[in-house]
């Protein structure tokens, strides 16, 4: 995957960098902000689906490990946020 | 001298900056190493942390830092001639201002991602992170009154320009609509974003917008910028604050490429005086010529960004020196051209900053062939855009600090509507009873002392880390010494106006200004006392690890 | 009306359930349900989720955990083993994340997570209810008849078929909103791929399960639902309490069946004292059976010389079954 990626850096030369940075500045909050937005509704989901895994059961079992394949990846990224402590300036920026 | 001659040094500055000394701290003092895990790569959960290539990171913390300070400090600090200023945007930038940035983005990077509160926290003093979180708010509150002030003088001497702010909203809630819900193209939805603010534009310029007298009638627009900035926090983000702020990126653009190009095609000659005094009115250059510019050579805004949105999203520790440190320097290159703006007006025009702005800007345009007058009404239109963007944000971040300081005590401050409410209510009461030069030296000096305060949390990490810290120490003490030199000295001004009930000319004060001066001084002297706390724990701390890292290596 | 009266009257009425106490013969009627309706020539299933699984017993064939069974023509018979189902459940998670990942085993924290589910209590809960939903869903017979558990069981599948509902319907929600950030993200990268999302297809067929399993429960065209009670003072006040629960729930209760009437004619022959008794105990319980449910009961079944075991006991029963009331 980073290859690829690598590559298509290449081709996009100066002018894939000049891109980038123009979506940087006009549309990269925008995205990220519903990136976020999806991430941690995307925790949420398994915080419901998921839930007894910290001991906070919701969704009765059976449902739960139907959908657990598909959430697999995020489940380590779920318990990790769930379980850091948050600070004010977090929040900023 | 030719105003060309000004983004020319400013450009090998930037280079031979960023290039050769960003350069050598970077892999000689910090030692970034690019196979390093960054917490983006480490803890990529898709909310907070996300790799994200390192082009798009330059410009999503460039367009973060350049708000509307690095614009309107060259502007206002015009009054102590451009050189000072000049000196002042390329010194500060070189030996300053990136090392905050990029300290800061590489302190929370080699902190697993942690942010100043938790970095204060473990680093400094328990203490430290609640005393932060109250300087962060009024640091926060003077933004927003300096900013509501500069919106509401703008709009005041400008009538031509509210129907296109007013425009902006209602466009912005259209874009935010259509790329939520829409089913068009983005660009198609730009294109009709910006068509709806640029015929409003139009349309306002051939005939003015007033309420009451012209000039005087700050407190409607005062109220206008702030009922703004409410609905910029009570709404959801996705429909008002960030479509909002999208367009406006391009309304700035615009006016910057059309700037750009009016200096190189015109190349015009530098009007304004270069040096004036050492004192203009009541203010000696320093420490306050360094605190005016604010933003454009070194600014904590920059930290505060740096090590929470960037340093979350690096997917290399080699990428924070373009990135974070990059991004200073083009700023730098920012309020240059603002300096050139301004620079090329005509001296001794009885006008406020605003309007030297317009005029500097319709001198430019003038070189591309496009009428003065479209200058001197998209000027302000610039200024007015560039604050509001920030204005709303900042109000948005202040509920959130009511919510974390009061929260606990008085839970009905969790409701958005109180929260903002506060944070709208004490920034109206700043911004109409203080004045506005005090405001904005205030909100300098926060803002200054800030970034002092993140090179003291990453000058404690250094030396916890036993890494060279001098290029991170000298500047902070400096600016350390500078902020609190430029707060005694305004606290005390006007302190002394409060208690004399006249202004320094002796002329009597009306009763809201002495409140306001009342109000200013007192926040004044908090952030000067939260300042000397925070300072104390930092070298207890700073001596503290000094002694640990010595006594390791002895051992 | 009795029963043959009210499924002719219903001819949309294809789930067929008897509930009540445990004991009281709620198998034996299933079976004779069963049994009357496959003999009109329809295709029947009965089916039991009962881990007692005594439609062995009265088919005398094991059928516990063998799927659907021919006991004679037209009739299926069904007893699922929660247990066994659990299992496989499990390894079908399993293989689907290996297969899906490309991974050799199973990370150890997801693998404890599902060995530890299976052993919760409502596991087998919703293991059961699944399945049942499955054999519904499948649509291969005519008939079914559902052998419910005892009484609290039977509530207990009816709320959560309802909590089930509802949950469904919020995640689906939640899924649905953040399919339309995934489209606010590719827009603003200007990319428009349209990106199938699969749990929400997931969702959206087990929403569409539940919703059936829960519309045939309360469904008084589709559903039928009797209660099996006995003339003994304590199986009627349940009765009336599990009454009032269902209705409660919104199921409609279809009509009262009473077993184990001793015919009164038998007073006059010789038989044990005992028995007399029994007789004369009973007149007073039936007579508060008539009193309280009166013409809402559809069957009036006596108590047989023998266990009811074996077809021909089962037509026997359908006979007083179907022809009483």
């Amino acid at each position: 995957m980073d290859k690829e990626k690598e590559q298509k850096k290449k081709r996009g030369g100066i002018f894939g960098g000049f891109r980038e940075f123009i979506y940087g500045m006009a549309a990269h909050d925008t995205a990220r902000f519903a990136l976020k937005t999806r991430g941690s509704m995307e925790h949420l989901f398994i915080l419901v689906t998921m839930g007894d895994m910290l001991g906070i059961p919701i969704l009765p079992p059976y449902y739960s490990l139907r959908l657990l394949p598909y959430v697999v990846p995020q489940i380590a990224t779920w318990k990790r946020r769930m379980l850091r402590e948050k600070d004010f300036t977090d929040t900023l920026a | 001298m030719n105003s060309i001659v000004v983004p020319v040094i400013g450009a090998l500055v930037y280079i031979i900056g960023l290039r050769f000394y960003a350069f050598w701290v970077d892999r000689k003092v910090i030692g970034a190493d690019g196979k390093r895990a960054t917490p983006a790569r480490m803890f990529a959960d898709g909310v907070d942390f996300m790799p994200t290539s390192r082009n798009i990171l330059f410009g999503y913390q460039f367009k973060s830092i350049a708000g509307a300070a690095p614009v309107l400090g060259p502007i206002i600090a015009i009054k102590w001639g451009w050189l000072p200023v000049f000196l002042w945007i390329l010194l500060g930038t070189l030996f300053i201002g990136w090392v905050q940035d990029y300290t800061s983005a590489m302190v929370s990077v080699r902190n697993d991602g942690k942010t100043f509160g938790g970095i204060s926290f473990t680093l400094i003093s328990p203490r430290a992170r609640t005393i932060l979180l109250i300087f962060i708010y009024l640091y926060l509150l003077l933004i927003a009154a300096a900013f509501a002030n500069t919106v509401a003088t703008a709009l005041a001497h400008a009538p031509r320009i509210p129907l296109a702010i007013v425009m902006l909203a209602v466009a912005g809630v259209v874009v935010g609509f259509l790329i939520y819900h829409g089913r068009v193209h983005l660009a198609l939805v730009t294109v009709i974003g910006l068509i709806l603010f640029y015929v409003a534009l139009v349309i306002n310029g051939h005939f003015s917008i007033v309420f009451g007298t012209p000039g005087t009638n700050r407190l409607v627009w005062l109220l206008f910028s702030l009922v703004f900035a409410f609905f910029g926090s009570i709404l959801p983000i996705w429909i008002f604050v960030q479509p909002i702020n999208y367009l406006s990126f391009y309304i700035i653009l615009i006016g910057m490429i059309g700037a750009v190009l009016g200096i190189v095609i015109g190349r015009p000659v530098m009007q304004q005086p270069a040096f004036t005094s050492f004192t203009v009115g009541s203010l000696p250059l320093w420490p306050m010529l360094f605190v005016t510019v604010a933003c454009g050579a070194i600014s904590g805004w920059h930290g505060i960004v740096s090590s929470t949105g960037t340093s979350r999203q690096l997917e290399n520790e080699l990428d924070a020196r373009p990135v974070a440190a990059g991004a200073m320097f083009l700023e730098m290159m920012l309020a240059l051209i603002a300096l050139v703006i301004v620079g090329v007006t005509t001296p001794g025009a009885q006008a406020s900053w605003d309007q030297l702005f317009g005029s500097g800007l319709g001198n430019l345009f003038h070189f591309i062939g496009m009428p003065a007058r479209w200058g001197e009404i998209y000027g302000p239109v610039m200024i007015v855009v560039l604050a509001i963007t920030i204005l709303h944000l900042v109000v948005r971040f202040m509920r959130i600090a009511t919510n974390e300081l009061l929260g606990k005590a008085l839970p009905i401050v969790r409701l958005p509507v109180v929260g903002t409410t506060v944070a709208v209510f004490l920034a109206f009461v700043l911004a109409w009873t203080g004045t506005f030069n005090y405001i904005w030296v205030l909100f300098g000096s926060a803002n200054q002392l800030m970034a002092s305060l993140a090179l003291l949390i990453g000058s404690v990490w250094l030396v916890s880390e036993n890494k060279k810290a001098g290029f991170a120490i000298v500047p902070m003490i400096f600016m350390y010494l500078t902020t609190m030199a430029a707060l005694v000295l305004t606290s005390k001004q006007l302190l002394y106006q409060a208690v004399s009930r006249t202004d320094l000319l002796g002329k009597p004060l009306t009763s809201a200004k002495i409140a306001g001066n009342w109000i200013s001084g007192i926040i004044g002297l908090v952030l000067f006392g939260a300042a000397v706390v925070l300072a104390y724990d930092g070298v207890k701390a700073l001596i503290g690890h000094a002694r640990q890292s010595h006594g390791l290596e002895k051992g | 009306m009795n029963l043959r009266e009210i499924l002719a009257a219903n001819p949309k009425m294809k789930y067929i359930m008897f509930g009540g106490k445990g004991g009281l013969g709620k198998t034996t009627f299933s079976a004779a349900a069963g049994y009357y309706l496959a003999k009109q020539g329809h295709r029947v299933l009965v089916f039991s989720v009962d881990p007692q699984a005594s439609l062995s017993d009265i088919f005398q064939r094991d059928i516990f955990g063998k799927g659907a069974v021919e006991v004679m023509e037209n009739l299926w018979a069904q007893e699922i083993d929660a247990d066994k189902r659990i299992h496989e459940f499990q390894d079908e998670v399993r293989r689907r994340i290996l297969e899906r990942y490309g991974l050799e085993r199973v990370p150890e924290e997801i693998e404890s997570y599902i060995s530890a589910a299976a052993s919760e209590p409502a596991m087998e809960e919703s293991a059961i209810f699944d399945a049942v939903v499955d054999i519904v869903f499948q649509g291969n017979y005519d008939y079914y008849v559902y052998d419910l558990v005892p009484l609290g069981h039977a509530l207990y599948y009816l709320s959560m078929s309802s909590i089930y509902d509802q949950w469904i319907n919020k995640v689906t929600e939640l899924r649905a909103e953040m399919q339309r950030y995934t489209r606010v993200i590719q827009r603003m990268r200007s990319r428009e791929e349209s990106e199938e999302d699969e749990i929400l297809g997931e969702l959206q067929e087990i929403r569409q399960r539940i919703n059936l399993a829960s519309s045939i429960f309360t469904d008084r065209e589709k559903t039928g639902f009797f209660f099996v009670m006995t003339p003994e003072e304590m199986t009627i006040l349940d009765t009336l309490k599990a009454q009032e629960l269902f209705t409660k729930f919104g199921v409609p209760v279809g009509g009262f069946v009473v077993n184990r009437v001793i015919p009164d004619s038998l007073l006059a022959e010789s038989v044990p004292d005992y028995l007399k008794n029994r007789i004369r105990s009973q007149k007073e319980p039936l007579a508060k059976i008539e009193e309280l449910f009166g013409k809402r009961i559809v069957a009036r079944v006596q108590e047989f010389e023998r266990d009811i075991t074996g077809l021909e006991m089962i037509a026997r029963v359908s006979e007083q079954l179907f022809q009483g009331g």
